[in-house]
């Protein structure tokens, strides 16, 4: 990096780790141990679905439109089907189940389209599933993909949500009449307006969200295998909800759910990618039990490039409302969203509810409106992708805030701190339906800009920039709302499913313990932070207690991970598990103790007598009497297990601040990190470690949409990115070093005091790098660039300036 | 039109028969069960399929098997197993330098041939020699600091330039993979 | 995708590189992977009974061939013809079964749009040149609009330029090659037969 002269870089300063046996039992919770899935994953133990091999398995490969929008006139499959290796070729016409794949979320003006699973006369995206050819081996498969002939009529094509929403595009689904999927708003926009009216200074931005696509390093891929003699079809595949995937899957292929088995092995990260419900994997388990015979798809990354689903895809009007007094007065929402071809899973609460609510961000915002439409063009769906609307809520209102305080002369920092929400405030309650459960935002942002030296850093600037050199320093004081739950709220919203947790913890009689929750982990060390947790509630070693998670077949039913989740939902689902498993125990010793059970204790795994501290049992004891039910108080049955549903009553709201300071080069439009800051506020950290470790992955994928990351399509619809070569995923050159930290605000929503980690660095880093770049070309008059920040753009964004403004420099 | 070749993984010899077309990555893992070596592009990009041939990491997607005769191959199996593993493989573990895992075994093997050159290297070095290894949960700051303590670890407790990477000595047994 | 470029060609008359770009043999001969190169009249083309019909053996082109013989086989306004061309972009190899219509043909310009499909990828374009006689020869002006679809699209303009730009390169230092023998061919007087022509 160019800002860096000395030799060697010191190592930033992080976590470190302990080994678990090196913890007392009573200080597990909050400790740094190492992870212990990390030795399978890092011998080549681990099992992830492609390294499932059964017997007798053929090989799936899956068809894809080679037009984003085309009519399909006839395909033929005979050239294919003489070749070698094939088992057989399927077309939509051999379907003989319901097969449209569906959406969970609904909203009043949504216009729900069919998604076959595959494409009948129609396909309206590039990748749209038309056939599937069975081979015995996968070379095989994919070798018959190129004999099938499709007769297309190529139509026009549409990918940008502003031009679908013409009235002259293309319609992408006829039955929908028009490209509109949804018109939603949310906020007064009466107050709003009202407010503007009165604001002493008004700012706006234009700006777009651009599509990114989610490259989890293991591509989706599925095996399935049915057994015709009980009609079990199973079907081991990369999913983030194994739950959720089954009560989708049995209600496409007509299977009915209990003879369903979905298994989620180890997963190669998901990032949002492996929630949706895809047509690819249930057609692979509709082969299976079509062909009585286990079949393996295994997506190419290239199929991953052209499916799954992709993440943001906004444009977005926005416009801030200021007083004389440097208040924000109001904030003024307009974004056209785009959902791609057909709707996906989670796709209309993305651009919705998990956009619009975040408005106010970390300030008291009197009055908001935010209206939102969601449009269908001929791109792959769009759905959740790492913060999955909130990244998008974070980046409009932060650089709108920042271009606020240029407008009204004041410091960004300083501007901030003004407007945050007062810490004796909370609940509070903003203006867009949400109220934050809990916050104290001065703190990171004090903490941040000590650690970035804020208050030598314009002294800098201005030396730098006498010597040509330009530095610029970026703020994302960001909220996020995660922990994706209650029931009833999201009910209410729209979901067509709960969003509580389940937590299964059950004694063995010999003490240990085994714990499942429906989360499923694919990346994030639930193994170690739920054994953290549930060792900690039981008062039991550790080691003591295995960790179960992601299979239908004999875990509680669950609702996965996403929307930074399972520590909040499902942490605290065990924790409600683990509680009764006490309860029935204390009934228990209190029997064998010969004592009331309101007067057991119960502390570091030991129950004794208050008072009489000798007249004690273990927890591992009182199991084994639960199972041995020699001596059980007439009222207790045997058995020392519990199995809790847990529905919290809000959302958690983490938040932060992060800092980026760049150097720019104005005439190469080569951007240098020269300092990356993070202290977010995650509530209690259950596992330090891994809360760094998911805070630094965030800020990669976060840094990537600012700079790198986008999903471009020419104008017929295709996907001109479409490889890893074309779309840059950042390599560990493009990453800084970054500095984290943290305060903490427990939550009061969950007994565990956590909120959610996972989607903290995507949320906030971008608006961190744009705002600093900004920051550095002030003096070129520069005042926005859309994301990435490429060399090119950056360099253009000057140039065209100094054009504007006869030169500068 | 399969071929009967012979491939030396991690000190056993495999008899197995391929296409000429088979790639060296889907011979490991389909015919021969080395399931370590993962599959993130096929196409060079990742690197989640770097192995060891002849001592050199090299992306098992881009080599074929038929031409891979001859040479010692390693792979993330022949590193180390649980309870016994390579300083490298520990670091990451010490380090959290992986997340899901999908991309550690390509990382583990680059990273020990990278060592073998390198003994000390300065960050800035690591994160050049791990650029053709892609990761998408890390960040990559914890795998800097895993590679950078293992060479530590490594420099202060030398060990036989075998074990150090990781290329154990072979049983010299032969297996024999049954048809397909 | 959008191409354009100008071919100079010197010591030619601009009736004989029209002569020479309206004969389809000429044409197939220089286009680098073009199997065959055939007018058809049909709605449908029937590409696999064209491939076994196709003989190795062309008539003669320029200079050998009589020019009226060319004349008569020349591309015509409104004509359709059907070409298998294989081309390698990157790491496949794709034969594109392609149909070209000659949109408009008048001395010294004609335009052409073409369609071609092969497994998993397709393109469409639209094409024409403008014979420019200057002092010392001709200058060749063309142009080409190119849609790209499926798998060799996703390649990305960085792999299909080159492949572009060598298919077209090749083809103008094919047909240089061949009116260089135009030129040297006097005694025949094909030079004086060909104006004649026009
Ligand atoms: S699979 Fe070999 S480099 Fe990606
Ligand atoms: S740990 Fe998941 S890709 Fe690196």
């Amino acid at each position: 990096m160019a800002t860096d002269e000395s030799p060697q870089e010191p190592r930033p300063e992080g976590v470190e780790t302990v080994a678990a046996e090196d913890v007392d039992a009573a200080d597990i919770l909050g400790s740094a141990v190492e992870r212990r899935e990390d030795p399978s994953l890092l011998t080549g133990d681990a099992e992830y679905t492609d390294d499932i091999q059964l017997p007798e398995m053929a090989h799936v490969a899956i068809l894809r439109s080679q037009y984003a929008h085309a009519r399909i006139d006839g395909i033929d499959t005979d050239a294919a089907e003489g070749m070698d290796g094939v088992v057989d070729i399927y077309t939509a016409d051999d379907l003989d189940v319901s097969g449209n794949v569906p959406t969970a979320w609904e909203l009043d003006t949504l216009r729900e389209v069919d998604h076959p699973l595959l494409a009948e006369e129609r396909v309206r995206y590039q990748g749209d599933a038309i056939a599937v050819v069975v081979a015995e081996e996968r070379y095989q498969a994919h070798d018959a993909l190129d004999a099938i002939d499709v007769d297309y009529e190529r139509l026009d094509a549409v990918t940008d949500p502003t031009e679908a929403l013409d009235e002259d595009a293309p319609v992408l689904h006829e039955e929908a009449g028009e490209n509109t999927a949804f018109e939603w708003e949310i906020g007064d926009a009466e107050a709003t307006d009202e407010a503007f009216a009165e604001a002493g200074t008004v700012v706006d931005l234009d700006v777009t969200n651009q599509l990114l696509i989610p490259n989890a390093m293991e591509p989706r891929a599925a095996v399935a295998d049915y057994d015709p003699g009980d009609d079990e079809l199973t079907v081991h595949m990369a999913s983030q909800n194994p739950h959720v995937h089954r009560l989708l899957m049995s209600g496409v292929l007509d299977h009915p759910e209990h003879k369903l088995r979905i298994r989620a092995p180890d997963v190669g990260g998901g990032f949002g990618s492996k929630i949706h419900h895809y047509p690819d994997e249930a057609l692979a388990a509709w082969t299976a039990k079509r062909l009585e015979r286990p079949v393996k798809w295994q997506a190419t990354r290239t199929e991953t490039y052209l499916t799954d689903a992709q993440g943001r895809g906004h444009e977005t009007h926005g416009e801030i409302a200021i007083d004389d007094d440097g208040n924000i007065r109001g904030l003024r929402i307009d974004t056209k969203a785009n959902l791609g071809a057909y709707l996906s899973t989670f796709a209309p609460a993305v651009p919705t509810y998990l956009y619009g609510t975040l408005m106010s961000g970390q300030y008291e915002i009197p009055a908001i409106h935010c209206e939102v439409t969601g449009a269908y063009s001929n791109v792959p769906p769009v759905d959740a992708y790492r913060g999955a609307g909130r990244p998008e809520a974070s980046y409009i209102v932060e650089r709108l805030v920042n271009r606020a305080a240029d407008a009204v002369d004041a410091d960004p920092a300083e501007f901030r701190r003004q407007n945050f929400v007062d810490p004796d405030d909370f609940p509070y309650e903003t203006p867009v339906a949400v109220e934050y459960d809990s916050g104290d935002y001065e703190k990171p942002l004090d903490k941040a800009l000590d650690l970035v030296g804020y208050e030598g850093f314009r002294e800098r600037q201005a030396e730098a920039r006498e010597e040509g050199r330009y530095l610029g320093i970026g703020l994302s004081c960001y909220i996020e709302a995660c922990g994706l739950a209650p029931s009833e709220l999201v009910g209410a919203l729209g979901a067509r499913a709960g969003l509580w947790e389940s937590g299964l913890v059950r004694f063995t009689p010999t003490g240990t313990v085994t714990a499942a929750c429906g989360t499923s982990g694919h990346g994030q060390g639930h193994d170690t932070t739920y054994a953290q947790i549930v060792a900690n509630e039981l008062g039991v070693d550790y080691e003591d207690v295995d960790v179960k998670e992601g299979d239908t077949a004999d875990l509680p039913q669950g609702m996965g991970t996403y929307g930074s989740r399972s520590a909040a939902v499902g942490g605290s689902a065990l924790v409600k598990g683990a509680r009764e498993v006490v309860e029935k125990a204390k009934r228990i010793a209190a029997h064998q103790l010969e004592a009331a059970t309101e007067d057991i204790e119960f502390d570091d795994g030991d129950f004794h007598v208050a008072g009489a501290p000798d007249r004690s049992m273990g927890i591992q004891e009182v199991a084994l009497e639960a199972y041995l039910a020699h001596d059980l108080p007439d009222d207790v049955d045997p058995g020392l297990e519990a199995t809790a549903f847990y529905d919290p009553d809000n959302f958690v709201f983490p938040f932060g601040t992060h800092v980026a300071v760049v150097e720019v080069d104005p005439e190469t439009g080569e951007i240098d990190f020269e300092n990356y800051v993070a202290v977010d506020d995650v509530g209690n950290q259950i596992n330090p470690k891994i809360v760094e470790g998911q805070i630094h992955g965030g800020i990669a994928q976060g840094i990537g949409q600012a700079l790198y990351e986008g999903a471009e399509y020419d104008d017929n619809g295709q996907l001109t990115t479409g490889s890893m070569q074309d779309y840059a995923v950042p390599k560990s050159s493009h990453i800084p070093e970054m500095e984290t930290d943290s305060t903490t605000t427990p939550s009061p929503v969950n007994p565990l005091g956590v909120k959610g980690v996972g989607e903290a660095g995507t949320i906030a880093a971008p608006q961190a790098v744009v705002n600093a770049v900004v920051d550095a070309l002030e003096p070129f008059g520069v005042e926005h660039i859309e994301m990435p920040l490429t060399n090119e753009r950056v360099w253009r964004a000057v140039d065209e300036r100094a054009g504007a403004t006869g030169g500068d420099d | 039109m399969e071929r009967e070749i012979t491939l030396t993984v991690n000190g056993t010899d495999h008899e197995l028969s391929v296409e000429p077309r088979t790639l060296l990555v889907h011979a490991l893992r389909d015919e021969m069960g080395y399931t370590g070596p993962n599959v993130g592009c096929e196409s060079s990009m990742c690197g989640a399929c770097t192995v060891h041939v002849d001592g050199e990491a090299v992306k098992a997607c881009t080599e074929l098997a038929v031409r891979a005769e001859d040479a010692e191959i390693t792979t993330i199996e022949g590193m180390g197993e649980e309870g016994d593993m390579h300083p490298l493989q520990e670091s990451f573990q010490a380090e959290h330098g992986l997340q899901c895992g999908y991309c550690t075994p390509g990382m583990v093997m680059t990273a020990s041939a990278f060592l073998e050159e390198n003994p000390d290297p300065e960050r800035e070095e690591i994160r050049e020699a791990l650029e053709g290894n892609l990761c998408r949960c890390t960040g990559y700051q914890n795998i800097v600091n895993a590679v950078e303590s293992a060479a530590e670890e490594m420099r202060d407790s030398p060990m036989s330039p075998e074990t150090a990477t990781g290329e154990t000595a072979a049983d010299g047994g032969t297996v024999e993979e049954g048809g397909d | 995708m959008e191409f354009d470029g100008t071919v100079s060609i010197a010591d030619v008359t601009s009736e004989e590189v029209w002569l020479a770009l309206s004969d389809p043999v000429m044409i197939k001969q220089s286009l680098p992977g073009c199997q065959f190169l055939v007018a058809v009249d049909d709605e449908e083309v029937d590409f696999d009974e064209l491939d076994e019909s196709s003989t190795d053996e062309d008539p003669e082109t320029l200079p050998a061939a009589d020019p009226e013989a060319i004349a008569e086989r020349a591309f015509v306004d409104g004509g359709r013809y059907a070409a298998l061309m294989q081309i390698s972009v990157g790491s496949v190899e794709p034969s594109f079964e392609t149909v070209v219509t000659i949109e408009e043909r008048e001395f010294p310009r004609m335009d052409a749009s073409g369609e071609g499909s092969a497994a998993s990828s397709s393109f469409e374009m639209a094409s024409g040149m403008e014979l420019v006689e200057t002092d010392d020869g001709v200058e060749i002006e063309w142009w080409a609009e190119a849609d790209v679809f499926g798998r060799v699209a996703q390649m990305g303009q960085r792999v299909i330029n080159p492949v572009a730009n060598r298919v077209v390169g090749r083809f103008f230092d094919r047909i240089e090659d061949e009116l260089r023998d135009v030129q040297t061919d006097e005694p025949s007087g094909l030079r004086d037969r060909v104006s004649g022509l026009f």
